[in-house]
């Protein structure tokens, strides 16, 4: 059942991301790797990586998808209409949609076989250590100060974007804002 | 029991997708989802690393840290990426690679 799951699961995620880069509309292209990301996250969720599936989510089919949205829609690049072809008709809103209760089912399914699973690959030792806790314990010791760089990375980055996106003022054009 | 060669190729597959996505496409945000399609599959690897190299508990801690790692420096990149986009849109009027050929000479 887990491994029916699994192999089903890659099929998806490996037919989005063939998606991702035959699509001819850059939106297709998105909804696609969203489609990728999520299977992927479900993934992690079967090999016993319940954090890492969550961070998935949350960073990946959250954050950064809304990123990607929102340029595309900012730009306005979804005028140029699709030429229709029927390899492209695989990635059609119909299909997406499918996909995507497809993945909710999976997601059931992986959560309802979660403890079976945990069991079988091993995740809980008898301790009851859960690798939550453990990825917890190693980032707070061994990795903080890869822990601490990283924050200085997110305050850097966010400068740098800022002062990227901005619009100068001091041209000609300013008011155009 | 998903076999762990089995995830590993998945992972394979996965980055030559984007690597060809990469290197064959003119769309910048295209570009960009396929960098982010070859991050996803080093994720995995080293995911996959993690259960091929466990210690008693069957999981190796440190695969996923440096895959938390990796999804961070993702949303920077991503981040940077399409700030960039956006200051190239607001010169070009495009998204197309072709008109970045400033530099040709």
């Amino acid at each position: 059942m887990v491994s029916l799951l699994f192999y089903a699961l890659a099929a998806v995620a490996v037919a989005c991301a063939i998606g991702v880069v035959a699509s001819r509309s850059p939106m297709q292209s998105v909804l696609n790797l969203l489609g990728s990301f999520v299977c992927l996250a479900v993934i992690y969720l079967l090999m016993g990586f319940q954090f890492l599936a969550a961070v998935q989510i949350l960073v990946y089919a959250g954050a950064i998808m809304v990123l990607f949205l929102f340029v595309v829609m900012l730009l306005n690049l979804t005028d140029k209409a699709p030429k229709s072809s029927l390899f492209l008709g695989l990635f059609s809103p119909k299909v997406l949609g499918a996909l995507a209760a497809f993945f909710g089912l999976a997601a059931a399914g992986a959560l309802a076989a979660g403890s079976e699973v945990a069991g079988e690959m091993g995740v809980v030792p008898e301790g009851g250590l859960d690798p939550i806790v453990g990825i917890a314990e190693v980032l707070f010791s061994k990795y903080m100060l890869p822990f601490e760089a990283a924050s200085l990375l997110l305050l850097a980055t966010m400068v740098g974007v800022m002062l990227l996106a901005k619009r100068e003022r001091s041209d000609t054009d300013g008011g155009q804002a | 029991m998903i076999p762990s060669e089995h995830i590993l190729l998945l992972a394979g597959l996965l980055f030559s997708i984007g690597a060809l996505g990469f290197l064959l496409r003119r769309n910048l945000i295209i570009v960009l989802a396929s960098i982010e399609l070859m991050l996803n599959a080093a994720n995995l690897t080293f995911l996959a690393g993690s259960r091929m190299h466990g210690g008693p508990a069957g999981l190796n801690l440190d695969g996923p840290i440096f895959a938390l790692f990796v999804i961070l420096v993702a949303a920077c990149e991503a981040a940077v990426g399409l700030a960039l986009v956006i200051a190239f849109y607001r010169q070009k009027q495009t998204v197309d690679l072709e008109a970045a050929t400033e530099l040709k000479g």
